[in-house]
């Protein structure tokens, strides 16, 4: 089934979402400043709470979970599957990492939307 | 290289090196190490000192050779752990007493230094390393002026047309000792240098080969191959050329 | 020509391997990208746990993350602390390293373009646009270690 989609479609979706996952997880990092410590905590200055009220942050972390999981499913699928272990690795792995994916996107989503519920 | 200048005496100097060759035994399956010893001239190759101890100490070396002056690419081996041509590299210059010759990695052997090169041509030719025409009998019975092309179309492809088939590319990529299917970086560069050609008109029939896993997304930029090839073919820069044809969609440059 | 051989292909030499700083920057990348990737599932599961699947509240906020940094280690830092500066500095250098693949494979930068052969033959990687990169990615880390050190162990 993934052979249906080019291999160069596939990696250049995975370089632009590395790409974009340079900017975003810069973003993430940089909200870390000055105290890695109060970043941390729910309440307080630079608090999680604080965070969650930054609109244009909670964008970034959209959209950070949709690149960081895309870039990282495929570029597990890839090493993985230059291990070369056979035909019955090769379908296992492609099911794995779709259903992780997918796993991680829906956890990611229902957490956030929640989130934002409560600001 | 050393140039010569007018008037400088090139001095003949001779020494004896020990000649440490892996030897692949077709009968029993594995290798052993023979040595020799022999004397050599700074402007003798490690080729001439081979066929010396063919001729002189052990008829029963295999040896592959053919033109003795690095346009053939039949006599690639292993040289102090580097694949190079034996006939372009002189003991002399290699700096150390004790020579190691094995045969070329990533080849099936044959005989002592002699490997198969089928599986390595059956990849070159998967990539249809000639000039497509979408008329296909234009060039045999209908052509009657020729084609045209420019210096700067030539400088495109060039570089990668000094690929001589050596192997010594393939035997140094750690993708072609991971993966057995991947085509390799000559056969990569050959796919670049005939689609780079604006006299061809086949990319489109290519693609199906190299943009697989087994074609040009094996390749992880480890540089090996344009680091040992003894023309200068620079296979890493063709490779790195196709992927941005493949990732932007635009043919390459004509 | 030939029958096809059953023999094996003959081994290969590591020796040309171990010298080349390209051939390791692969290896680190498959294996940091590996490392990144566990890491990106477990830090989603933790952090979806700490906000409660979609009903936050900050007492499941601090009973979590409190469970996950552990004691106080180095002056103000937790072992969880430790643990995603380690991370964090893997991603740098991913990162980095990965933009230098990104910029010169879609884009070209970098890559020199082919011409008349010249002597002494220079193979890509060892020309100055490489080097240029090497050294810009070396410099980015330097300066992302230096603060993500202030941020993690003084602020």
């Amino acid at each position: 089934m993934i052979s249906m989609v080019a291999k160069s479609t596939l990696m250049k979706w995975h370089y632009i979402t590395g790409l974009i996952l340079v900017v975003v997880l810069g973003i993430h990092l940089a909200f870390r400043w000055p105290s890695y410590e109060a970043s941390i905590q729910w309440s307080g200055p630079h608090g999680v709470y604080e965070q969650l009220l930054n609109i244009g942050y909670m964008a970034a972390i959209f959209i950070l979970l949709y690149a960081a999981t895309y870039h990282a499913m495929n570029g597990l699928r890839t090493l993985l599957l230059e291990l070369h272990q056979g035909r019955y690795w090769n379908t296992a792995v492609n099911v794995v990492i779709i259903a992780l994916g997918i796993f991680i996107v829906i956890v990611g989503t229902v957490a956030l939307v929640g989130a934002l519920q409560v600001i | 290289m050393s140039s010569v200048k007018a008037g400088l005496k090139l001095e003949v100097k001779r020494g004896t090196f020990t000649f440490r060759v892996k030897r692949y035994d077709p009968k029993t399956g594995g290798y052993r190490w023979s040595e020799y010893k022999v004397e050599v001239t700074n402007r003798q190759t490690v080729l001439d000192a081979l066929l010396k101890i063919k001729s002189t100490q052990d008829a029963t070396l295999a040896v592959r050779y053919s033109c003795r002056m690095g346009i053939c690419g039949s006599c690639a081996m292993i040289i102090n752990g580097v694949p190079r041509l034996a006939c372009e590299t002189k003991p002399f210059e290699l700096g150390t007493d004790v020579i190691t010759i094995e045969p070329l990695s990533n080849f099936k052997p044959i005989k002592d230094l002699v490997v198969d090169m089928d599986e390595f041509f059956e990849k070159h030719k998967s990539v249809k390393p000639w000039l497509i025409r979408r008329d296909e009998r234009e060039q045999f019975e209908k052509l009657d002026s020729y084609y045209v092309q420019t210096e700067e179309q030539l400088i495109n492809y060039l570089e990668f047309a000094y690929c001589i088939k050596c192997g010594a590319c393939y035997s140094a990529c750690p993708m072609v000792f991971l993966n057995k299917n991947y085509l390799g970086p000559q056969a990569l560069a050959a796919a670049y240098r005939w689609s780079a050609d604006n006299r061809d008109e086949g990319y489109v029939l290519r693609l199906k080969v190299i943009d697989s896993d087994n074609g040009v997304w094996s390749c992880h930029y480890s540089g090996t191959c344009s680091k040992v090839c003894p023309k200068g073919a620079d296979p890493a820069l063709a490779i790195n050329l196709l992927k941005k044809s493949l990732l932007t969609g635009k043919p390459p440059a004509r | 020509m030939t029958e096809k051989l059953a023999t094996k292909r003959n081994p290969p030499k590591w020796s040309l391997w171990l010298r080349g700083l390209d051939e390791w920057l692969l290896i680190f990348q498959k294996v940091s990208g590996a490392i990144l990737a566990i890491y990106l599932i477990g830090h989603t599961l933790v952090i979806s746990t700490a906000l409660g699947f979609g009903h936050p509240s900050q007492l499941t906020w601090d009973r979590v993350i409190g469970l996950i940094e552990g004691p106080r280690v180095v002056g103000v830092a937790h072992v969880g602390t430790i643990i995603e500066y380690l991370i964090a500095l893997l991603a740098a250098v991913h990162g980095a390293n990965g933009v230098r693949l990104i910029l010169m494979q879609y884009f070209g930068l970098g890559l020199p373009k082919p011409e008349r052969r010249t002597y002494p033959m220079i193979p890509s990687p060892r020309k100055s646009p490489q080097l240029v990169y090497k050294y810009l990615v070396i410099a980015v880390v330097i300066v992302f270690i230096i603060l993500a050190s202030y941020v993690a162990f003084v602020g």
